[in-house]
């Protein structure tokens, strides 16, 4: 097919479109009395809850640690007080990392060129990878905070066994996927896994779409 | 400028391109319910940026611009939807297909090819389907006029390709 062809049949389109006007004036009425969108206004209600139920679960759990820091340290057992502190200290930093990055993904300028406006929109939704491996990284202390000091002196040697391997194991895949989820692995098998599931679909989307633009940023 | 004659200047540039806004909104969104929706989000975002349009750029560059960078965020984000609904509109598509005129077949398969192109080789099919100049083409997309025209050349190479597999 020839090229002008092409672009002929391409303006028929334009016939189909005669009768939009109405559809256009509609939505300038809506617009125009639009108030502008505040940034919670733009995030889906699921979010909303997520991040809610996440400030208020460091909230009481950060002050009840906090307080049994200051005031009864030497009550408590420190292996329940550290695991909870670490638990904490880790949520809160997913968290404010999670709402940075879409404070920047809302701030992104659209009227800038497609391919500098995508990248910096699909870097930054890439880079919620970063919240997963802050939260992977909890995995050991949710093998800790139960334990006392006296399990350790009357303890069963066999419980201490199967502990002591269950908590080098959980800190063992802690640590391997802290440094493995990455954008260069997308394709390995275990990453699929980990992230096969409607709600990370924008995000591999989002990965496809970076390989894209590394594509067009090449010189020809 | 107030916000009266903001919105009549708006309303005037909207209805002088209002076929961009559509043909956008056909090229990303296959589910045809999910249209008008991307039609007023992209108009939000024009609207929303009307007040700093820069006519250093054409204004088509500007609406180009937005609509596309809005259409492929949205594609992104609802392509379960968009996937979910492909068998069905395929199917229908087909049973349908026979009973078109041939310019109306034609199109549905020029319709279907683009499609199936990765969401910015799309974009820039778009533009040169609508006989944007490599100089524009390059100031919408960000890239060089010369990387614009070995990428239309290549796709344009695989459509061609396409249609003449269909003929045969």
């Amino acid at each position: 097919m020839e090229d002008s062809k092409l672009i002929n049949l391409w303006n028929s389109y334009d016939e189909k479109f005669n009768d939009s006007y109405m559809l256009i004036q509609k939505n300038v009425q809506d617009i125009s009395q639009m108030k502008v969108k505040s940034f919670l206004s733009t995030m889906k209600p699921v979010k909303i809850f997520t991040v809610i139920v996440g400030i208020i679960w460091v909230g009481i759990v950060g002050t009840v640690v906090t307080n049994l820091f200051v005031f009864a340290y030497s009550k408590v057992s420190l292996f329940f007080l550290y695991s909870a502190a670490i638990q904490v200290l880790l949520t809160a930093i997913a968290i404010i990392t999670y709402l940075y990055q879409l404070i920047l993904i809302y701030q992104v300028d659209i009227t800038e060129p497609i391919i500098k406006t995508q990248e910096t929109l699909v870097r930054l939704k890439t880079s919620t990878l970063w919240v997963t491996r802050i939260l992977f990284l909890q995995l050991p202390v949710w093998t800790t905070f139960y334990l006392s000091q006296s399990m350790f002196t009357d303890g069963n040697i066999l419980f201490l066994i199967v502990q002591v391997i269950v908590t080098i194991g959980f800190s063992y895949c802690a640590l391997w996927l802290f440094f493995n989820i990455r954008y260069e692995n997308r394709h390995k098998k275990w990453f699929k896994l980990i992230f096969n599931g409607q709600e990370w679909t924008p995000l591999l989307k989002s990965m496809e779409l970076l390989e894209q633009i590394n594509d067009y940023k090449s010189p020809a | 400028m107030q916000k009266d004659e903001q919105k009549d200047q708006f309303e005037k540039v909207m209805e002088q391109h209002r076929g961009i806004l559509f043909k956008v909104a056909r090229t990303y969104c296959q589910n045809e319910n999910d249209r008008p929706d991307l039609i007023q989000e992209i108009m939000i975002q024009l609207w929303l940026s009307f007040h700093r349009y820069n006519d250093r750029y054409k204004i088509t560059t500007w609406i180009y611009r937005i609509s596309l960078n809005v259409a492929i965020s949205f594609y992104r984000k609802n392509s379960i939807k968009i996937n979910d609904n492909i068998p069905l509109d395929e199917h229908l598509s087909e049973i349908a297909e026979s009973d078109k005129p041939e310019n109306e077949q034609q199109l549905n398969l020029l319709e279907k090819f683009i499609n199936e192109l990765k969401e910015i080789d799309r974009a820039l099919m778009f533009l040169y389907l609508e006989e944007r100049n490599y100089r524009e083409i390059s100031e919408i997309l960000g890239i060089s006029e010369s990387n614009v025209s070995t990428k239309v050349g290549r796709i344009k190479e695989s459509l061609k390709q396409k249609f003449a597999t269909i003929k045969n």
